[in-house]
């Protein structure tokens, strides 16, 4: 999985690609931790090039929103291709998760 | 047709390379898309769960997989070492109490992206199938 981030405003965007899974889920906890190191309070995940998520990641992902809620933060995702989305659905973690179908309206809400 | 039958350690890190061999093996079959992305998590979860839960990463003790199309079904078997567990009270994870918990969600994906699953042997063992649309059984029987 590659991790890339860049700055929109007052935003972090978060685009992730490739597969998280049980080995880089750590990878990912790491990045978002030094996220909410550097105060950020507002984080956009872009999942337009994730191909799979397992519930390790699914977890990893609960624990950063719940991180960043600590802090009065707010964490939104984009870009879900229908196979991801599906298991948020299924799971009904799009119940806990702010999704938007583009980055522009997940930004635009903030 | 027998797809694949193998034994794994009890490591974590080995299981990403092996899901890619596990999916290749399964190309014969003509799955969706949707199809491989489904069965591929609902063995990796209870592959994860079998070293994790079952086999509690003893690296003395194995996993076995296996997965075989026949009559239109793709079953799949992982079956570890361990003490079994108590599956029928497995906690469900969408409950709102549950919702933002950070564990116990890998058997309630596999019955949910499954067609049929069953415990055997005290939970040690799970069989998970997958009812094979028309175009796989065809390019099944042609393989046969």
């Amino acid at each position: 999985m590659k991790i890339s981030q860049e700055k929109a405003n007052d935003t972090v965007v978060c685009r992730l690609e490739g597969e998280i899974n049980i080995n880089n889920s750590p990878e990912l906890r790491k990045d978002f931790e030094e996220i909410i190191k550097r105060n950020e309070k507002k984080v956009l995940v872009d999942f337009s090039s994730v191909t799979y998520i397992d519930s390790s990641g699914l977890a990893t992902l609960i624990e950063m929103l719940q991180r960043l809620k600590k802090i009065g933060g707010c964490m939104r995702f984009s870009n879900m291709d229908q196979k991801i989305k599906n298991i948020f659905e299924i799971t009904k973690l799009h119940k806990l998760f702010d999704i938007y179908e583009t980055r522009e309206l997940a930004l635009k809400d903030f | 047709m027998m797809l694949i039958h193998k034994k794994i350690p009890s490591r974590l890190d080995i299981i990403p390379g092996f899901l890619t061999e596990f999916t290749q093996k399964l190309a014969p079959l003509g799955l969706s898309e949707e199809e491989l992305f489904n069965v591929k998590l609902s063995v990796e979860e209870a592959v994860v769960n079998a070293i994790r839960h079952g086999n509690r990463q003893d690296p003395s003790l194995f996993v076995e997989v296996a997965a075989e199309a026949h009559n239109g079904c793709l079953t799949i078997k992982v079956v570890d070492q361990g003490e079994g567990f108590d599956f029928e009270n497995v906690a469900d994870p969408t409950h709102n109490h549950n919702l933002a918990k950070l564990s116990g969600r890998g058997v309630f994906l596999i019955r949910k992206l499954m067609d049929k699953v069953d415990y055997f042997d005290c939970g040690r063992g799970i069989k998970m199938i997958k009812f094979l649309k028309r175009h796989s059984i065809k390019r099944n029987d042609k393989d046969a």
